[in-house]
């Protein structure tokens, strides 16, 4: 090729380039990977980011950018300090302008540190334990970059549990004719789930509710047998679980296996996912748990949302899908402050009142989000016949009924 | 209570003593430790998952299979990668936990990390002593029985057996003797996986099936085998039973310390061993020069 | 000079040079947790390559040494380098009392044994969630350089510090006593050495040297959790030693910086990266295969021989040996005649 017209070529090639590359907005999207949580995380930021870009992406300050998704698989079910060189490597190496995600809460305690170093925004997708907001509020400038979509803290999900046991309750009553229900706690003995069985110990009374006593099995725990027998001979009408280990899958087999009289509703992670049903190999009927989605018009999003993430992904989302609403948001506020610098957007993200496809989203001091009916509480599901079925709060579109074993 | 713990300890004992046995049979032959048996385990739970859920073939079929295959597979890695390095202790050891890793991570590579169940042959459960036991538990239960009277005969009524004791003994003299120590501890591989296959596949349709569940029975077994002694037979069952009973007693006893009962039996085998170093039944080891 | 002085040479060179060339700070992260971990595995070299007292358990150390700093620094509120320093007395405490209990274990039963140590303490630990933080641990606190430069730095010269130290301590008389211990305790009892003395000695030593890792380690990661407790660090310490070749000390130290970047690197890639320890397993079991007295002792035989009149070692290209002169090789026979002892 003659000289001239290699230069030509190099001087078009090298502006060209620039014409074509525009800026992207870098979301980092952390979590394990190899897990269902990481897939859910990843899942639902893949819908956001497609969603966005298509509609034109992100006005910078008046210039529109694109999304681009970084997947960083931290391994923090198996490895904490891979988990902070994931977040490390996010921010410094793959220069994310946001990290959103996360799981394991004592990794996410550790990546939190590593994004507070770096003054990134951090939004939490996946870990519920309080001390995360409770560093927003005991060093603000050091921790204000953290603000945690989902799920809600402990203390915003003992209030629903506390909400639906009442609903169940009534419904007890009703039904059953009993006035005083007797309840049996089963929760793990972990940090998260103290508050919420001393809370439990505290206000069921309160409610007309007697507790008939508190077992506390590993989560990993692989034989609840004891731990029923205990709860059947003491009579119990409904087992309060607090349980986010394998532990939930057993309760629900050995509960139908042995045809226990008693209904499971509480807090149990397992049985919000597809395959819980196959887990327990189809005993786990009545089973109750808290969930975050499902057809229910919680707010004007989530009905479509579930329904195209089930069209995608061919299962329904988990509260780590969240991250889609981790992602809209940052496009709400980086459009409002008109720049990506994390300072400035803080008192955005502090002041926003955000409809999401789970909740309507609007954070505390501590960064949580805010508790309230008809804000965000989360939803009940129960297992029914190989499918849950949303049944609380009965008020919304789309809920279901709940079923007491022993009535068809 | 009582029958609680009783029927308890003793369902979950025996499914132990099942797995300690085979442990415990290949270090008294062949001195390995065998990280990596309660993975074989879990790869038979798997085979298991993947011949009667994923093929639709049928329970028995499945459960033999599963132990067929897993057993075959186990003498493949036992000719490729222990004999090779087996005059190097440390380096057995180590892969011995490699190969449990890389048959850990395939697993979740092909099945991901959720919980998997599998469904009980026989449904429906027996009353004993007052308590109600599922069939599918009891069946654990008459499994490791029989298993435990097979393996009974095998070495003290053949001469393969024969043969196996004579090499736990003592190597060398086995060895001058004539017998083929290399064939012998190859079937002694055989024979200690054959046994946790046939836990894997009795014991998991009761359990969750998942990539790390070979972890925790890990911990349990070796406190089993170094309580109850290593090498011998009869101190892996007793100890089964003691650690079966110690967790059953800790979780009916303690309903707020359930919890602990991992540690509960891991302070019981430290105990015994602070009193007898060999464990209950275990021999004193001449220090091989 | 000897190839391997000379490699050792431009090794420590390296690791100080470092944030000079690549001042990344995810580079300097991972490095300096190489660091710690490096000298956890030269810590536990020492135990169970030089003492025979091989240790499944060697994580109660690392824990101690990480749990005890933190809660001492977050409650109590000692300053930072005392805390690490008592970590490591506190470790070291823990070491004497598993030393002691494990007094008459031998082989096997010492190994399995030890594991259990670890699990307990974590019951123990979560059985007091009030003190302990249960299952997230404690956290909060400021590490003990505010740069990560300054960081790196800590980590890389307590490794120095204590791998050479722990070197230096195994290839003295006390070291050779050890390897007494490790080959026949018997005989070591009948001339006269008193075994139990060395034995609680060696453990009080390793298990402070590994509590002190884990101290710098909390340090580093701002908090100490269940998972400095885990048995896979126990097994990954036991790889790493046996990988990088038992009673060297510089073997493991090898081994970890071989193995932890290599694994790190490899988890950085989101095409495969969820197989990184598939892989780790698999290029582990090859080595082995190959090289079944680990990695060092077989590089070492490549590019050193031993002379066979004084023993000393020499490189492998030399003629005549550099302290007594007789011919490395015998004319005419393959020098792998000569038996490594």
């Amino acid at each position: 090729m003659p000289r001239p017209l290699i230069l030509a070529a190099a001087a078009i090639l090298s502006v060209a380039p620039a014409g074509i590359a525009q800026e992207k907005v870098k979301i980092a999207v952390i979590g394990p990977m190899a897990f269902a949580q990481g897939e859910n995380a990843w899942a639902g930021a893949e819908m956001a980011r497609d969603d966005i870009n298509k509609a034109g992406g992100i006005s910078v300050g008046g210039k529109k950018r694109m999304i681009e998704l970084v997947r960083i698989d931290s391994n923090e079910i198996q490895s904490v300090p891979d988990a902070t060189n994931a977040m490390e490597r996010a921010i410094t190496r793959e220069k994310a302008d946001f990290v959103i995600g996360g799981f394991r809460s004592e990794a996410v305690l550790a990546m939190q540190e590593v994004a507070m170093d770096n003054k990134k925004l951090f939004l939490g997708c996946g870990a519920a334990d309080a001390k995360l907001g409770a560093n927003v509020e005991k060093d603000y400038n050091r921790y204000k970059y953290w603000f945690r979509i989902a799920p809600l803290n402990s203390p915003g999900l003992g209030r629903t549990l506390f909400a639906v046991l009442g609903a169940i309750a009534g419904q007890i009553r009703a039904d059953l004719k009993k006035e005083t229900p007797k309840v049996a706690i089963l929760a793990e003995k972990v940090i998260w789930t103290e508050a919420i069985v001393k809370a439990a110990q505290a206000n069921l009374p309160k409610m007309k509710m007697e507790v008939v006593g508190t077992w506390q099995p590993s989560p990993t725990a692989t034989d609840v047998t004891a731990e029923l027998a205990a709860i059947d001979r003491a009579g119990a009408d409904m087992v309060f679980t607090v349980l986010s280990g394998p532990v939930g899958i057993v309760v629900g087999r050995q509960m139908g296996e042995r045809k226990t009289r008693a209904v499971a509703f509480g807090i149990n992670v397992e049985a919000q996912k597809e395959g819980f049903w196959q887990a327990t190999a189809g005993k786990g009927n009545y089973v109750a748990t808290l969930d975050t989605y499902a057809e229910v018009e919680m707010t004007p999003k989530m009905i479509p949302f579930v329904k195209a993430f089930k069209a995608r992904f061919g299962k329904l989302p988990t509260y780590n899908a969240g991250t889609y609403d981790a992602v809209d948001l940052i496009k709400v506020a980086v459009e409002k402050a008109g720049t990506l610098d994390a300072d400035k957007l803080v008192p955005i993200l502090e002041q926003e009142k955000y409809v999401g496809t789970g909740a309507y989203l609007e954070f505390d001091k501590t960064h949580d989000p805010v508790w309230g009916i008809g804000k965000d509480t989360g939803i009940a599901v129960q297992w029914q016949n190989g499918k849950k079925v949303p049944f609380w709060p009965p008020d919304v579109k789309g809920m279901g009924k709940f079923g007491l074993p022993g009535e068809s | 209570m009582f029958q609680d713990i009783l029927v308890t300890g003793l369902v979950n004992g025996s499914a132990y003593a099942l797995l300690a046995i085979g442990f415990s049979l290949v270090f008294g032959v062949a001195r390995i430790v065998n990280i990596a048996h309660t993975a074989f385990y879990m790869l038979a739970a798997y085979a298991l998952y993947a011949l009667l859920i994923g093929g639709g073939v049928g329970p028995l079929l499945s459960g033999l299979l599963a132990v067929g295959s897993v057993t075959l597979f186990s003498l493949i890695c036992y000719r490729l990668v222990i004999e090779p390095v087996r005059q190097h202790e440390a380096a057995v050891l180590i892969a011995t936990i490699a190969l449990a890793l890389i048959f850990q991570e395939t697993v979740l590579r092909i099945y991901g990390g959720n919980y998997l169940g599998i469904p009980s042959v026989i449904d429906g459960s027996v009353s004993l002593l007052g308590i109600a036991v599922p069939w599918q538990r009891l069946v654990i239960l008459l499994i490791a029985a029989g298993m435990l009277a097979a393996i009974w005969v095998l070495l003290y009524r053949t001469r393969l057996g024969l043969a196996i004791r004579a090499t736990a003994n003592d190597l060398e003299v086995a060895n001058l003797m004539g017998m083929d120590v290399n064939r012998v501890a190859m079937l002694t591989v055989a024979i200690s996986v054959g046994l946790a296959s046939i836990a894997g596949v009795a014991v998991a349709p009761v359990f969750v099936v998942d990539p790390f569940m070979w972890l925790a029975p890990l911990v349990t077994v070796l406190s089993i085998v170094v309580l109850g002694g290593l090498g011998s037979i009869q101190g892996s069952v007793i100890g089964a039973l003691v650690i079966g009973y110690v967790e059953a007693i800790t979780v009916f006893a303690l309903p707020q310390g359930a919890f602990l009962k991992g540690a509960v039996a891991l302070s019981m085998m430290v105990i015994v061993l602070l009193v007898r170093p060999e464990g209950l039944f275990g021999v004193a080891f001449e220090e091989e020069r | 000079m000897l190839p391997s002085r000379t490699l050792a040479l431009a090794w420590v060179a390296a690791v100080l040079l470092l944030p000079v060339a690549l001042p990344d700070p995810y580079v300097l992260r991972v490095a300096a947790m190489t660091c710690i971990f490096a000298a956890f595995a030269a810590s536990w070299d020492l135990l169970a390559g030089y003492a025979g007292q091989v240790n499944f358990g060697h994580a109660l150390f690392f824990g101690a040494g990480a749990y005890s700093s933190a809660l001492l620094t977050l409650r109590l509120g000692f300053p930072p380098w005392v805390a690490v320093a008592t970590g490591a007395l506190i470790s070291s405490a823990a070491g004497l009392t598993v030393g002691y209990l494990c007094l008459r274990l031998r082989g096997s039963y010492l190994s399995l044994a030890t594991l259990a140590f670890p699990l307990i303490l974590i019951g123990v630990l979560f059985a007091f969630p009030d003190f302990s933080g249960g299952e997230l641990g404690v956290s909060g606190l400021t590490p003990l350089a505010s740069s990560r430069i300054g960081n790196y730095y800590i980590a890389a010269l307590a490794m120095l510090a204590l791998v050479f130290g722990t070197w230096a301590f195994a290839d003295s008389r006390f070291g050779l006593i050890l390897h007494a211990i490790r080959d026949d305790e018997l005989a070591a009892r009948a001339s006269g050495i008193d075994t139990v003395r060395y034995k609680l000695i060696v453990f009080g030593i390793s298990a402070a040297a590994a509590g002190i890792t884990g101290a710098l380690y909390a340090y580093f990661m701002r908090g100490a959790g269940p998972s400095t407790l885990e048995t896979a660090l126990s097994f990954q310490v036991v790889i790493w030693g046996v990988f990088g070749g038992l009673a060297t000390i510089y073997g493991p130290v090898t081994a970890v910086f071989v193995l932890y970047p290599l694994t790190e690197w490899l988890g950085s890639f989101s095409a495969f990266g969820e197989l990184r320890l598939l892989i780790f397993a698999v290029i582990v079991l090859l080595v082995l295969l190959f090289m079944p007295r680990g990695l060092t002792p077989w590089v070492r035989d490549r590019i050193e021989t031993r002379c066979p009149r004084c023993k000393q070692q020499n490189s492998a290209w030399r003629q005549g040996c550099r302290v007594c002169g007789v011919a490395l090789r015998a004319a005419g026979t393959h020098e792998s005649a000569h038996p490594h002892l």
